[in-house]
């Protein structure tokens, strides 16, 4: 999860600075530690992410509850409902966080291997989507949790939570059709890349639900090569 | 059995109570607990009856037409009479059963291989060399079924129709490439026409 550091300011007992690598967020030391508010309610909120994305994975959407993220995150109930109005909003902020991250992800990888001087040819294109579909599986590989946040059909009744994944969907599709978009070709055809998109992580749910994260890595050269075929 | 993908259908697994399913399927609390442990496990029951018999007719109609284009398109044309004839079954078939966990998502995997494993029939038309992925036949039923699931999670499972020519490109271009899928678009679109005549046929004939 995004990575969290916290200077420690004069109050502190030890004058060097405090950090914390907020992949596995760790507990802020109970009771008076001078360390300032608004940095332990933000500390607070990214433990209760990364609980909300475990907790999914633990129990799925049919008996996630807001007492298990809860725990999870090593909070108290009443610092949960400081955060977030229910489970729902807690798991919507976590998925809009993560999904951001994950696009940033494959922006960075497909903008760095456009550098080269030249024209854009076709084999560049493809090898810049090729760049960034590996980035993507890499990044879901390496949080298997997060693999299963994103790619899981939420609950539809959950209309905020369904619009998020579909704006996922519509995102890596708009990315997918940037990177490989001739500019002198043909229009490809509207709505393709949204079947790909949803087939791909139709099966990124299907392994991240089995909960070992190498058998996210197989699905890279295959993955990519059935995103560029019918492109 | 058809009061708990009723019950989950309409209301979503999590809000539908067993008290709302007896209210679908009639009968007594003390006999729903004679015959299941839980909710999850009479989801499980009744997913495995309805997805079996909404698979073989899916197989069926694919073996109604010659060639694997036709008995693809014949299929996905089956599954969208199927969810907009019975669109609250269908959601609770497609959607909901995501949300129900194991072990009704143990036996939605095994289906998905098997119809994976009858599209992947096309393999045996394309020389070795051009062969496509192994994962090729679950990537197809993947991308057909999230868009079944996109219709019936925004409420509007008739939008679906639309889709088909997009599909039927989208699972001939994963298999033969982007000269076959531009093909396959256009057949599929003279079926959609031939498919909406039918059905606005049947509505005023309804209303006549």
């Amino acid at each position: 999860m995004t990575e969290l550091r916290l200077i420690g300011g004069t109050a502190l007992a030890e004058p060097a600075p405090v950090e914390l690598e907020a992949a596995t967020p760790l507990r802020l030391p109970p009771g008076r530690h001078g360390i300032p508010a608004d940095l332990v309610r933000a500390h607070q909120r990214l433990r209760l992410l990364d609980a909300a994305a475990t907790a999914l994975a633990e129990q799925g959407y049919g008996r996630i509850t807001a007492a298990r993220v809860t725990e999870l995150a090593g909070v108290s109930s009443r610092t949960f409902y400081q955060h977030f109005e229910d489970l729902w909003a807690c798991l919507l902020a976590a998925y809009e966080s993560e999904a951001a991250r994950l696009c940033e992800e494959i922006e960075a990888v497909c903008a760095a291997s456009v550098e080269e001087p030249g024209p854009i040819v076709e084999a560049d294109r493809r090898d810049r989507a090729r760049a960034g579909i590996a980035a993507a599986l890499g990044f879901l590989a390496a949080e298997p949790n997060v693999a299963r946040l994103l790619s899981a059909e939420p609950p539809p009744q959950i209309a905020a939570l369904s619009a998020a994944r579909r704006d996922l969907v519509e995102r890596l599709g708009t990315l997918l059709r940037g990177v490989l978009a001739d500019p002198d070709g043909p229009t490809p055809l509207p709505g393709l890349e949204r079947r790909l998109i949803g087939a791909g992580l139709a099966m990124v749910a299907s392994r991240a639900a089995d909960g070992d994260p190498r058998r996210l890595h197989e699905l890279e050269p295959e993955l990519t090569e059935l995103l560029l075929t019918s492109l | 059995m058809e009061g708990v993908l009723a019950a989950c259908g309409e209301l979503g697994f999590r809000e539908a109570s067993v008290r709302a399913i007896l209210e679908r399927s009639g009968g007594h609390r003390a006999q729903f607990y004679q015959h299941f442990e839980s909710k999850e496990d009479c989801f499980a029951q009744a997913y495995a009856v309805w997805i079996e018999r909404l698979s073989v007719s899916l197989l069926e109609a694919a073996a109604t037409v010659q060639g694997w284009e036709a008995g693809v398109r014949e299929a996905i044309v089956r599954l969208f009479q199927f969810v907009t004839a019975r669109p609250a079954i269908a959601r609770a078939l497609f959607v909901e059963v995501q949300i129900a966990g194991e072990p009704a998502l143990a036996r939605h995997d095994a289906v998905i291989e098997r119809l994976a494993a009858a599209i992947d029939s096309a393999r045996a038309e394309i020389e070795p060399a051009e062969a496509p992925p192994e994962a090729t036949g679950t990537f197809v039923v993947g991308g057909v079924e999230s868009c079944v699931c996109e219709a019936l999670s925004a409420g509007d499972p008739d939008r679906l129709w639309d889709a088909l020519p997009e599909l039927m490109h989208f699972a001939a271009g994963s298999y033969y490439g982007k000269e076959e899928a531009e093909g396959a678009f256009e057949r599929a679109s003279i079926v959609l026409a031939r498919e909406r005549e039918r059905l606005t046929g049947a509505e005023e004939g309804a209303e006549g």
